[in-house]
């Protein structure tokens, strides 16, 4: 499903350069269930970008369905990225101003109709958020809100979730919920690469990558 | 989502930041709405002051004698009338005068009254400046009479009199003005010209000089020079009073125009661009996390461009209505126009409805142009 060769990515931190992933590559199969770990800085983050879409590397190449993706238009990338890529994070960048309903379906490609409104509520109920749908983010707690940034990432039935620490604010209870989801999405299918600090998923994962200063350390 | 619908809800939910843009739109908007219509009804004003104050420019032969002319009101010598076609075929280049009308002046007497005899040719008028002729027009086989001359000759409006040879009907009711007018009789320029048997003859020509200048210019010298090059045998009485008149409504306009109206719109356009870029700063996530979402450049822009369009609108709506009051209520005590001169603009309200949201979407650019440029994965990996 998605190839990495030889991916670099550096930064240039207050003058100096700063190497974040070193010639990293791999392959995520269709319906993996991948951890990836690795120390502060180790590039977890970096690495779950740029399999998204969303930060070019410096060198290498990411393939996602054999195109690669950052030889892609801008637009062609955001389209793929909308159609089949779910993002996770740990901050749920949850639209502050939007109800729940209106965040879920903010992920909508275009203007939502009646089945991504039914899909939306669907997840809502399915999340145990439907009695909810008028509220704002701000009004939920924080496992509510990991739970309705999990349903934005599933509104338009992506083929991966690329999730960034996504139990890292939560509590045990909260975060094994949120696994959970995870879990069933990997149940129907689904590729899920979860980068975590956690062990919540570890009974689940069939596979996990370790990072060090990053570089594959361990597969 | 909708993209409208999104930034209603932005709108409401950062009501401050909403707010404040709004009014500085909206109090741009009610600058531009006053500027206009004081300006507009000051050119009114101008208009019926000039007119009421008559022109302000004679030409008059070369010839004549200063002392008979302001003594008797008219010059003994005459010019042929196609002096005047010369003038007026300049009025189509930038000359620094308009509305030209020639004359014939003699005094004549008409069953015993000493009279003054005006005959008046058609106005020329300068392409840009109103279609109106000055003063009063006269149709052909009527006079028009002073009030000292109704009542002398018993002749009111719709009455014949004769003048010389011809017959002619009085086409106004004479008012008593306390002016030369009170004995003067005016006439068509073709039909003054048989009365006085000087056909193809003028001894004047009266114009409104359209000078713009500030006031260490000499407004005399250069217009002196300007029809000097095209008619050197007339000379140029100005009357000064009258353009200093005119001069201070030219100015008062120009000033509002040149001065604040500029500063309003820049102060405006940095106020509703500065808060922009605030918002923008606001919405770093909301931006990263869309692009994530896969909204691509257009719909991020669209996303504050759209607020700027709307608020631009409503503050449109809010501004032409609030200006249009204002100025009613206020423009005659703090201008120099009377409320009568002040109109309603229709059709500068509709421009305000299009040029408002084009305003501010325009200072909004450069703030939606770095929220399209933010880099998404920078936002997102901070915690």
């Amino acid at each position: 499903m998605i190839r990495c060769e030889e991916v670099t990515k550096r930064f240039n931190k207050n003058g100096s350069d700063v190497i974040s992933l070193d010639r990293f590559s791999a392959d995520i199969r269709n319906g993996e269930f991948i951890t990836v770990r690795g120390p502060s800085g180790s590039g977890k983050t970096t690495l779950l970008l740029t399999l998204g879409g969303m930060q070019r590397p410096s060198a290498g190449k990411v393939c996602f369905d054999g195109q690669d993706l950052y030889a892609l238009s801008n637009s062609k990338r955001a389209n793929l990225r909308s159609s089949q890529i779910g993002f996770v994070f740990q901050m749920f960048y949850l639209v502050p101003y939007l109800d729940l309903l209106g965040n879920v379906l903010i992920a909508s490609p275009g203007k939502p109709g009646k089945l991504e409104r039914q899909r939306a509520m669907e997840l809502l109920e399915k999340f145990d958020l439907s009695n909810r749908i008028s509220h704002r983010p701000d009004e939920l707690s924080a496992g509510e809100r990991q739970r309705l940034a999990v349903a934005r990432a599933l509104l338009n039935r992506p083929k991966i979730l690329l999730a960034d620490e996504p139990t890292g604010n939560l509590d045990p209870e909260n975060a094994s919920g949120v696994i959970d989801h995870f879990v069933k999405f990997h149940k129907t299918g689904g590729t899920v690469v979860l980068v975590t600090h956690g062990t919540a998923a570890d009974g689940f994962a069939n596979r996990s990558i370790r990072l060090d200063k990053g570089r594959l350390n361990d597969d | 989502m909708q993209l409208w619908a999104q930034i209603i809800c932005e709108i409401g939910f950062r009501k401050l930041n909403a707010f404040f843009s709004f009014l500085g739109l909206t109090i741009a908007v009610i600058i531009v709405v006053a500027s206009q219509l004081i300006a507009e009804s000051d050119e009114r004003e101008t208009r019926r002051v000039t007119r009421d104050m008559g022109f302000n420019l004679r030409l008059i032969p070369a010839a004549t004698d200063l002392g008979q002319f302001y003594r008797d009101g008219f010059s003994k010598y005459a010019m042929n009338a196609s002096t005047l076609d010369r003038l007026a075929t300049q009025l189509t280049n930038n000359v620094s005068f308009n509305h030209l009308v020639g004359s014939l002046r003699r005094g004549y007497a008409v069953n015993g009254q000493s009279v003054l005899l005006v005959g008046l040719s058609k106005t020329y008028i300068a392409p840009g400046q109103g279609k109106k002729p000055m003063g009063f027009v006269i149709k052909t086989n009527t006079l028009h009479i002073g009030s000292e001359i109704s009542r002398f000759q018993g002749k009111n409006k719709g009455d014949t009199i004769q003048v010389g040879t011809q017959h002619f009907k009085v086409s106004n009711d004479p008012i008593e003005t306390g002016t030369s007018d009170d004995i003067t009789i005016f006439a068509r320029l073709e039909d003054a010209q048989s009365i006085l048997e000087l056909e193809g003859k003028i001894n004047e020509i009266e114009a409104i000089d359209c000078l713009c200048l500030t006031t260490d210019e000499d407004p005399l010298t250069i217009l002196r020079k300007e029809i000097g090059e095209i008619l050197p045998n007339v000379q140029v009485v100005h009357k000064q009073k009258l353009a200093d008149a005119r001069a201070k409504q030219r100015q008062t306009r120009e000033k509002v125009n040149a001065i604040v109206l500029p500063f309003v719109l820049l102060a405006s356009a940095v106020w509703v661009a500065l808060l922009a870029v605030f918002n923008v700063r606001d919405r770093r996530q909301e931006i990263g996390i869309l692009r994530a979402l896969g909204k691509n450049s257009w719909r991020i822009a669209g996303l504050f461009l759209g607020k700027a369009v709307l608020l631009g609108f409503v503050a449109a709506t809010l501004g032409v209505v609030l200006g249009m009051w204002a100025v009613l209520e206020f423009g005659p005590s703090l201008f120099p126009v009377t409320k009568k001169a002040i109109q309603i603009n229709p059709s500068l309200a509709l421009k305000l409805f299009v040029a408002a949201p084009l305003f501010a979407a325009f200072a909004s650019f450069i703030p939606a142009m770095l929220a399209v440029s933010q880099d998404p994965a920078e936002t997102l990996r901070e915690d």
